[in-house]
């Protein structure tokens, strides 16, 4: 036992001492570009963890993260390399409006019937790749980019015809008609204050908070204590030893790859429900493909995954950071972003190597 | 020590005096992180003799032959040719070094012909237009010298397996071999085919060339070895001269305890036929009739060897029975149920088992604990799941921990992965899996590939264990050997057809052997 332990904390320095690296490299530019380093550290703490506000804005942003890494983790614990959660967020976060919008319902079944909506129309638009891949054998890294750019016409088409709330808003924006208020999603700031956590009202801390860690303790379930995720990461181990040992590795995939465009279905909720109150194609894009490198640094756990997408998070707010009180321009933590992940995944890589050699060692 | 390196240049292809050394490997140390595959290993070899390798999986064999062919750098020590230390940084150093190695997988261009495979890598050309007339020659007299029979013009993808094998040892002749590393290279052959093979061996030694040669096969290494140097752990245990070598002191050498290859192996009263394979065709996606009429039986209390060259169709037709839906022909049917219509699970519920060719590929889910390999293929059974479909965690690690005890896995504890595990280990958990699912019919595909002989007869144990408890045990094997001392009956496979079937007490090896070459197939 006390041998598993030291292989989990290798596992966890693995990341930390990547993500050490890349701030002092960080701090490299940021002399280069002639700045005092003592600044941009300051201006990143400033836009980061000074104020409980700016700590919660850092929670907020990585709600998002956190759904898009988390559909993409679990596609990825099945071998199916799941492009496609940004075209599914964007059908995901249109059917999940249209339940909003046009089912009049109570608010305590409005909320979850929104929820499930997405989730549908997320699985929807991820069945048609996944259909392509079981059934005939088209790889879903092609069908799921298409189908990104398919569903952005869509969308772009539904929000500026036949969806169009241009009349009835009065807004410029293209958008749709607002959500129906039984719909929309309140903040939770009651709650972290009653928990001694002072937030104010003007960060999006909502329910798509509590959607967020419900899905992820949903993955993490299915995963690791359902026969059904034994299944599923049997097949993302190997699709030959599955079929011999009777799982039926098609069905497998099949599901695998709805529910992670069900799960990818959640990542607009927050932007949508609580932030706009109405849809647009305008929505934040990009997200999935932030997603696929939070489900690489988190190594496709949830746990590892809400870990990243925090990270990514607060890079994100250090940028702005960077932006608003030095002179290093917010384009310097695209960068820093892209080495880190890189420098992450490979201290990942050679850290599980080391561990497997270690037991290779005490095995023998 | 490089003490005379004046002394004449390395590829002067001269011949040596016989007897003279050829290579010195001193003190080679190469630790992985965590292991050392080689620990102060020292071996030398002459010119003019065969050197066998032997030593379990994992003893540090294959590592030691990387380093010598550059593909390795060692932690320390040192290596001599012709007693001038060398630096082989690459296997292009070791070409100009004058070693050569054939690999276990050959490492040829299928469409091309026998003298462009020959030639690939240091083409002679005019004005950049290639010229052939000077490979072909210096090819063709490489071919009379040394034994071999091969069409410079053949293309190599319509070479049997044993030529392809010959175009290999072409192509580092004529690059001027001196030292010649052989890994496994009889695993593929047939005894007629590794007969020629040791011809070409006694040429070559003739020649004054050195050769290592690494078996498994300890008939074999007695058979052609000069001297036999003997690896366990990282180690040289011995050196052993061919006049002092015996099977049971080598295998007693490699494993460090004698060890009993013979097993207990009784013919029992065979019982109902379990497997019924009638007129079994397959047509495989290139439009090749991989399976041709395929007929026998094996009954409940038997071991029905295949006896066979590797890609007869033995494959295809393990394949038939244990999962493929679509055949092109007859009938598999499993006591009585036909096999056509039923996926895995329906026919693991109908008491199959099965012990797959390759453990890494379909055996095992590596990165998995051993625990979660245990119940791979029943894990959707109770007590492994509870009515809420849920692992029950508990049960799964008792299974774990009792099969380890039963089955005698070396292993830390059941939650070790199974990539830590050495291949014998590994096998013994796929064994034991299998047997534990308490099979009426056991397919064995190659069930002591790559396993060191401590393993090898725990295997065989097993194998008639499951006999013994009424299974039918259909075994296929590339170790004529293996398939001779544990079959009841024997079905020669070739060219995708059973051309024949031997009662144990009638089988010889020699006559096996005809059969599987398709000698007396018409």
């Amino acid at each position: 036992m006390k041998r598993f332990n030291r292989y989990a904390l290798y596992e966890v320095m693995a990341p930390l001492v990547g993500f050490a690296a890349s701030m002092a490299l960080l701090m490299l530019i940021v002399v280069a570009v002639g700045e005092n380093p003592g600044n941009a550290v300051d201006a990143i703490w400033k836009m980061t963890f000074a104020t409980s506000t700016r700590t919660a804005t850092v929670l907020s942003t990585s709600v998002p993260l956190f759904l898009a890494g988390l559909a993409v983790a679990f596609a990825f614990r099945a071998n199916i390399f799941n492009i496609g959660v940004e075209g599914q967020y964007f059908i995901g976060g249109l059917v999940g409006a249209m339940a909003g919008i046009y089912v009049p319902l109570p608010a305590f079944l409005h909320i979850p019937f929104v929820v499930l909506a997405a989730m549908i129309g997320g699985a929807l638009w991820a069945a048609i790749p996944a259909a392509l891949k079981v059934g005939r054998g088209i790889h879903e890294v092609i069908t799921t980019i298409m189908f990104n750019n398919i569903a952005l016409a869509l969308v772009n088409y539904l929000v500026n015809g036949p969806m169009s709330g241009l009349g009835a808003t009065g807004s410029l924006e293209p958008q749709t008609r607002h959500i129906l208020p039984t719909a929309l999603f309140a903040n939770i700031d009651w709650l972290f204050r009653a928990a001694g956590w002072n937030v104010p009202d003007s960060v999006y801390l909502d329910y798509s908070l509590p959607v967020a860690v419900l899905a992820g303790v949903l993955v993490w379930f299915i995963l690791f204590r359902l026969r059904i995720g034994f299944d599923l990461r049997a097949v993302g181990t190997s699709t030959d030893v599955s079929l011999y040992a009777g799982i039926k590795v098609a069905k497998v995939q099949l599901g695998a790859f709805l529910f992670s465009g069900a799960l990818a279905g959640l990542v607009g909720l927050q932007e949508i429900f609580a932030v706009r109150g109405y849809y647009t194609f305008q929505i934040a894009s990009g997200l999935g493909f932030d997603g696929i490198a939070i489900a690489l640094i988190g190594r496709n756990s949830p746990v590892g995954v809400a870990f990243a997408a925090l990270l990514f998070a607060f890079l994100r707010q250090a940028g702005y950071g960077l932006q608003f009180f030095t002179k290093v321009p917010n384009s310097v933590i695209s960068v820093i972003t892209g080495l880190m992940i890189l420098i992450i995944v490979v201290s990942n890589e050679l850290v599980s190597r080391y561990i497997k050699a270690l037991r290779k060692k005490e095995a023998m | 020590m490089p003490m005379n390196a004046a002394a004449a240049a390395p590829s002067s292809g001269g011949d040596p005096a016989a007897g003279s050394v050829l290579l010195r490997m001193e003190g080679i140390t190469k630790a992985f992180p965590g292991v050392v595959a080689n620990d102060k290993i020292s071996l030398e070899l002459r010119a003019g003799e065969v050197l066998a390798l032997v030593g379990e999986n994992g003893a540090g064999k294959s590592t030691l032959m990387k380093i010598l062919y550059g593909l390795y750098r060692p932690d320390s020590g040192e290596i001599l040719v012709r007693d001038r230390t060398t630096r082989i940084a690459g296997p292009r150093d070791a070409i100009s070094q004058g070693i050569g190695m054939v690999h276990q997988h050959f490492m040829l261009i299928p469409p091309f012909t026998v003298l462009e495979n020959i030639v690939l890598g240091s083409e002679t050309s005019r004005l950049g237009v290639l010229s052939y007339a000077k490979p072909r020659a210096a090819a063709a007299k490489l071919i009379e010298l040394n034994n071999l029979h091969i069409d410079l013009g053949a293309s190599v993808e319509h070479l049997p397996v044993g030529l392809q094998q010959q175009v290999e040892i072409l192509k580092i002749l004529y690059r001027g071999a001196e030292i010649l590393i052989f890994d496994e290279p009889t695993a593929v052959l047939t005894p007629q085919e590794s007969d020629e093979l040791f011809k070409t061996f006694r040429q070559m030694r003739a020649q004054g060339k050195g050769i290592i040669f690494i078996s498994h096969k300890l008939d074999e290494v007695l058979d052609i070895a000069d001297r036999i140097t003997v690896i366990r752990r990282g180690k040289v245990i011995r050196t052993l001269d061919r006049a002092e070598a015996t099977k049971p002191l080598i295998a007693e050498l490699m494993v460090g305890k004698p060890v009993i290859l013979n097993v207990d192996n009784p013919r029992l009263p065979p019982g109902p036929a379990v497997l019924e394979v009638d007129k079994l065709g397959f047509v495989n996606a290139e439009g090749v009739a991989a399976l041709r009429d395929v007929s026998f039986r094996v009954r409940s209390g038997e071991i029905y060897g295949i006896a066979g060259v590797e890609g007869n169709g033995q494959s295809e037709l393990i394949r038939a029975i244990a999962y493929r839906t679509r055949i092109s022909g007859g009938s598999v049917r499993l006591l009585g149920a036909d096999l056509s219509g039923l996926d895995v699970r329906s026919r693991r519920e109908l008491g199959l088992a099965h012990i797959p060719e390759d453990r890494h590929k379909f055996g095992l889910l590596l990165s998995f604990s051993l625990a979660d390999n245990f119940i791979l293929g029943s894990h959707y059974k109770k007590p492994f799941v509870s009515v809420l479909r849920t692992q029950v965690r508990r049960q799964i690690a008792e299974n774990a921990r009792r099969l380890i005890a039963q089955f005698d896995v070396r292993a830390p504890s059941e939650q070790t992965p199974a990539h830590a595990l050495s291949g014998g280990n590994q096998q013994k958990v796929i064994i034991a899996r299998e047997m534990s699912a308490k099979p009426r019919l056991l397919l064995a595909n190659q069930p002591t590939r790559g396993v060191d002989v401590g393993a090898t007869e725990f295997i065989y144990k097993q194998l008639v264990e499951a006999k013994k408890n009424g299974a039918a045990v259909l075994l296929v094997s590339a170790d004529l050997d293996e398939v001779m001392s544990l079959s009841d009956r024997i079905g020669v496979m070739f060219k995708g057809s059973i051309i024949k079937e031997f009662e144990r007490e009638s089988a010889t090896k020699e006559e096996v052997g005809f059969y599987m070459m398709g000698e007396k197939a018409r």
